[in-house]
């Protein structure tokens, strides 16, 4: 065949040829300027946004790979509160976050409990925690680690132990708490009627994981927000403080006074806390493996205890990581008189040289009726918080 | 037909340079004689030549007193260039605001994407703490910038830098805590240190100028190193005498006063390419 006679300098080879390079042309123009069109909607459950109160810090401590969700939300509630968390049936192996976290008590159980001698709260097999709780209000905005050494932390080398979602699978399996068995606990939740489909909702699958149980009740204890003190109030110009208020209020915010602000926040920090940790002067001599120390290994950090949020105060007794002080009137005269020096004391403790700040008892009074202005009743009574009137196969 | 072919080869080219051109990146906003992000303002601490080191008593004043160092936090403020045109150049980003922490590697080192002529500077200037216009409760709603907050009864707005100090001397039996903080000053009538007799307040914040030799080139990158030698806060003009104030400094206007006739002095600074 002649050249000129071959096949691919025919009229119609050209013409399919150019409809050919002008389609390529036309597909590599569109596809390489253009998003990628997306498959089918994956499964999405509502989305929930924190409502952050006015005066409060911006940066909420919420996981990318646990976005807050309706859905999520609620199934962490219905497991907050359900005693099968703990994957046994019996009626005296029932227990939930909420037996020991009680909302009466600002989620801490209470000096009153009577289960818990002291407010020492237990786990099934009868062993205490190492120590007395803190409460659980605000968690959302705690940046600098939880618990009172801030073992769960964002900076822990141990990808495990980050978070709140951390916290809750510790609690489910330590010995001294639910000393549950994974394995158990995901059974028993996935054969309750119910579950599954919440679970479904949640997180696009209705297959009970250990990750997912932790991924709802921390969700659930995001939710846990106080903003709504007699202080938030003062603050937002909405009512006045009493003199007495007024006057203990000097005393928390000055270092000539009681100079409580440096660790526990004021007007600048509506949490009542840093989240940091201090050796605020209780001991000279450290036996507990689990203090601050035992976490960073500074000795700069021995007998140092994360500063509890101050807020609602009042229901949150017994106080101090090992709950030695029963009232708030024990613990203004320790910060009065009863400071002990160690090496390590706290820099900020700087009252120590007279053994504490030594205010006179009208002083005290009005120091603690400040305190109670951090009273946040709408926390202990709202009805998002409390047991669901209903579980899920009631 | 054949001539489709032919003039598909004049269609194609088009075709082929829009693709060009629609893909790729624009490049035409760099060019301009400003060059972006050359600068790294890095803070670093020493005391007498040596690097900081943190919760160990070695140090010592000219007084007498040893002294540990266990926190140092510190705002800088409205930092400037000052070039051999004349003009002064405000770094903008972050509202020229820096918040060290010396123990906190990643806050002493600020990388300003600031768009900078490349000309040569002759000074650098801040205000140590925040200017008085930016001092402003609740600026900072979150950690860390957040626990600097100088309590409104006090004055408000931020510290300008909390020290945390443990120190002793030789009639001392063990260290004390020193909490040399600096912020708003008050001003009591009578002399009484009570915040109902407070009549006025002092911002306290100051202004620190230091020389340099620094050619900024597009493309390039320098390291502008502000060094807070901390001994000097202590034994400046006015030696400090940390049993002078054993209620602190927060309430006491003559303290800060002296603590900042020193700390003007505090700083040097050193460029590196």
């Amino acid at each position: 065949m002649k050249r000129e006679d071959s096949i691919f300098s025919s009229p119609g080879f050209r013409y399919v040829a150019f409809l050919l390079l002008f389609s390529i042309t036309i597909l590599i123009l569109t596809s390489s300027c253009t998003k990628k069109t997306e498959p089918a909607a994956p499964f999405r459950a509502t989305p929930y946004t924190i409502q952050i109160p006015l005066h409060f810090p911006q940066e909420l401590n919420i996981p990318a790979d646990n976005p807050m969700t309706v859905e999520g939300i609620a199934l962490g509630r219905f497991l907050f509160y359900d005693g099968r968390l703990s994957g046994r049936p019996g009626p005296d192996s029932l227990m939930s976050c909420a037996t020991c976290h009680i909302q009466a008590h600002s989620f801490v159980c209470g000096i009153d409990h009577p289960d818990f001698t002291g407010g020492h709260p237990h786990g099934l097999t009868g062993i205490q925690t190492s120590h007395f709780m803190l409460p659980m209000i605000n968690l959302v905005w705690t940046n600098h680690g939880y618990l009172w050494n801030g073992l769960v932390s964002a900076d822990n080398p141990q990808p495990a132990l980050r978070n709140i979602e951390d916290v809750v699978r510790l609690v489910i399996e330590l010995p001294s708490e639910i000393c549950g068995d994974t394995s158990r606990t995901k059974a028993m939740i996935g054969q309750i009627k119910g579950y599954p489909e919440l679970f479904y909702k949640a997180f696009g699958s209705s297959t009970v994981t250990e990750k997912n149980i932790a991924r709802a009740i921390a969700q659930f204890v995001r939710t846990l927000i106080s903003a709504d003190s007699k202080f938030d109030r003062y603050l937002l110009g909405k009512i006045q403080l009493s003199n007495s208020e007024l006057n203990g209020y000097v005393l928390f915010m000055t270092e000539q006074g009681g100079d409580c602000f440096h660790c526990h926040g004021g007007d600048g920090n509506p949490l009542f806390t840093t989240n940091l940790f201090y050796n605020n002067g209780k001991d000279s001599v450290f036996t507990d493996p689990f203090d601050r120390f035992s976490i960073t290994g500074s000795a700069a950090d021995l007998g140092a205890y994360k500063a509890p949020t101050l807020r609602n105060l009042v229901f949150t007794a017994p106080y101090m990581h090992d709950g030695r002080f029963k009232t708030i009137d024990e613990v203004l005269d320790f910060y009065n008189a009863g400071l002990v020096w160690s090496p390590s004391i706290s820099p900020l403790m700087h009252h120590i040289a007279t053994g504490g700040v030594r205010l006179t008892p009208s002083q005290k009074a009005d120091l603690k009726a400040f305190l109670l202005t951090f009273t946040d009743s709408t926390f202990i009574t709202n009805p998002a918080f409390s047991r669901p009137s209903a579980m899920p196969d009631e | 037909m054949s001539h489709i072919f032919a003039s598909g080869k004049t269609f194609i080219l088009p075709i082929l340079l829009l693709v060009f051109i629609s893909c790729v990146k624009d490049h035409s906003l760099e060019i301009t004689p400003y060059t972006q992000g050359s600068i790294i303002i890095s803070y670093s601490h020493k005391v007498k030549g040596e690097t900081l080191k943190f919760d160990t008593l070695r140090y010592s004043t000219s007084t007498g007193n040893r002294y540990q160092v266990s926190d140092l936090q510190y705002f800088t403020s409205r930092i400037s260039l000052h070039s051999l045109k004349g003009k002064w150049h405000d770094i903008k980003m972050d509202d020229g605001i820096h918040y060290t922490d010396a123990r906190d590697s990643y806050s002493c080192s600020w990388w300003v994407k600031d768009l900078l002529p490349p000309e040569s500077f002759d000074s650098v200037a801040f205000i140590f703490g925040l200017d008085a216009l930016q001092n402003t409760t609740g600026r900072f709603p979150d950690p860390p910038e957040r626990d600097m907050f100088w309590p409104d009864i006090l004055g408000g707005g931020y510290h300008s830098m909390k020290m945390n100090l443990k120190w002793q001397n030789d009639t001392m039996p063990q260290s004390m805590p020193f909490m040399f903080h600096l912020g708003t000053g008050q001003v009591y009538a009578s002399g009484i240190v009570n915040p109902d007799s407070i009549i006025g307040y002092v911002p306290n914040s100051f202004r620190i100028s230091l020389p340099i030799g620094l050619d900024l080139t597009a493309g390039g990158y320098h390291q502008v190193i502000l060094e807070m030698n901390v001994d000097r806060w202590f034994d400046g003009q006015n030696a400090f005498e940390f049993a002078r104030y054993p209620s602190g400094m927060m309430q006491n206007q003559e303290a800060m006063f002296r603590a900042i006739r020193n700390g003007k002095k505090v700083f040097t600074v050193k460029i590196t390419n």
